[in-house]
């Protein structure tokens, strides 16, 4: 597992996650949202288009930082799902809750992020 | 007690199985298999070992069917995974709680369209029917796992030395599937 987070001018993070999130991996990444969450974000671009595998302990992980940020007020919103882990978010139903309405954007719609 | 293996083992059952050509337009193959096959694989109660063990639940996933690809095969592997990932999890993180000197040892079964793995342990035992199902509409971070687990196999647990988790999955069969040829003794 990998993860790159950006900011983009308009104050979004973006939080792209790669490769496999699951019980092995999420604990180098629960520090970093930890941090994340403590920014007090107003918004949070979840990208996991380049997710191949997420477990419970993973979603878990997302989950908690998405109800920290709402508790501040601020937004979450995963983007690109597919395969296992779309089939993950679909049983649990998070799909509903942390993606853009019902359908889920095959690919991972542009930030607009200039800060390059 | 110190284990530190990695032991893989195959053993074969003693009736047949034909396996003919994987699809049309593929050179006529008929490649003799055994009804049943298991695979023994044993390890460590740690989740160092959980990527070995999903691997080789992965590949065998491949061996229930000749036609292992399409839609319908796709979801049936990536549903035993993350079933069986989840099973793995808890034996690590519940049944010998961080111990990692416990042994984990799991029997994949693979016959025509089904799996079966029993994933045994020598830690402690649990009670399914103690675990409350998930609230999925308060969003929970936790107690997940034996929701994943029985939402995609069939699940069955009988405690004792070892406890022994049975997960099962038949390979649903649609058009774009057709069940594999299979022939018995004396047919060929």
């Amino acid at each position: 597992m990998t993860f790159e987070i950006s900011t983009s001018e308009d104050g979004m993070i973006r939080l792209a996650i790669r490769g496999e999130l699951d019980a092995v991996s999420v604990s180098d990444l629960r520090p970093e949202l930890d941090g994340l969450v403590n920014r007090r974000p107003r918004l949070v671009q979840v990208d996991l288009s380049r997710l191949r595998m997420v477990d419970s302990s993973g979603v878990g992980a997302l989950v908690s930082l998405y109800k920290r940020v709402r508790a501040q007020g601020g937004a979450v919103r995963v983007i690109g799902l597919q395969d296992q882990p779309l089939a993950i978010f679909r049983l649990l139903r998070l799909d509903r809750v942390m993606t853009d309405g019902d359908g889920v954007p095959p690919v991972p719609v542009q930030s607009g992020s200039s800060q390059n | 007690m110190s284990i530190n293996r990695l032991a893989i083992r195959t053993e074969l059952s003693t009736s047949p199985r034909y396996t003919e050509n994987p699809s049309p337009g593929y050179p006529l193959r008929k490649t003799w298999r055994p009804a049943t096959e298991v695979i023994r694989i044993e390890l460590l109660g740690s989740l160092s070992h959980r990527d070995v063990a999903l691997r080789a639940v992965s590949a065998a996933c491949k061996l229930v069917t000749a036609r292992p690809f399409g839609p319908v095969w796709n979801d049936f592997q990536m549903e035993v995974v993350s079933a069986f990932g989840e099973a793995f999890n808890n034996v690590v993180q519940h049944g010998y709680r961080g111990n990692s000197e416990g042994l984990i040892q799991i029997d994949v079964r693979i016959s025509s369209g089904r799996i079966d793995i029993d994933l045994s342990d020598w830690g402690l035992p649990f009670d399914p029917k103690t675990v409350p199902v998930p609230d999925l509409d308060r969003l929970p971070e936790n107690g997940l796992g034996l929701y994943i687990m029985q939402s995609f196999m069939d699940m069955s647990y009988r405690p004792g030395q070892p406890n022994v988790l049975t997960l099962s999955k038949t390979l649903r069969t649609g058009r774009e599937e057709p069940e594999i040829g299979r022939k018995t003794e004396g047919e060929e």
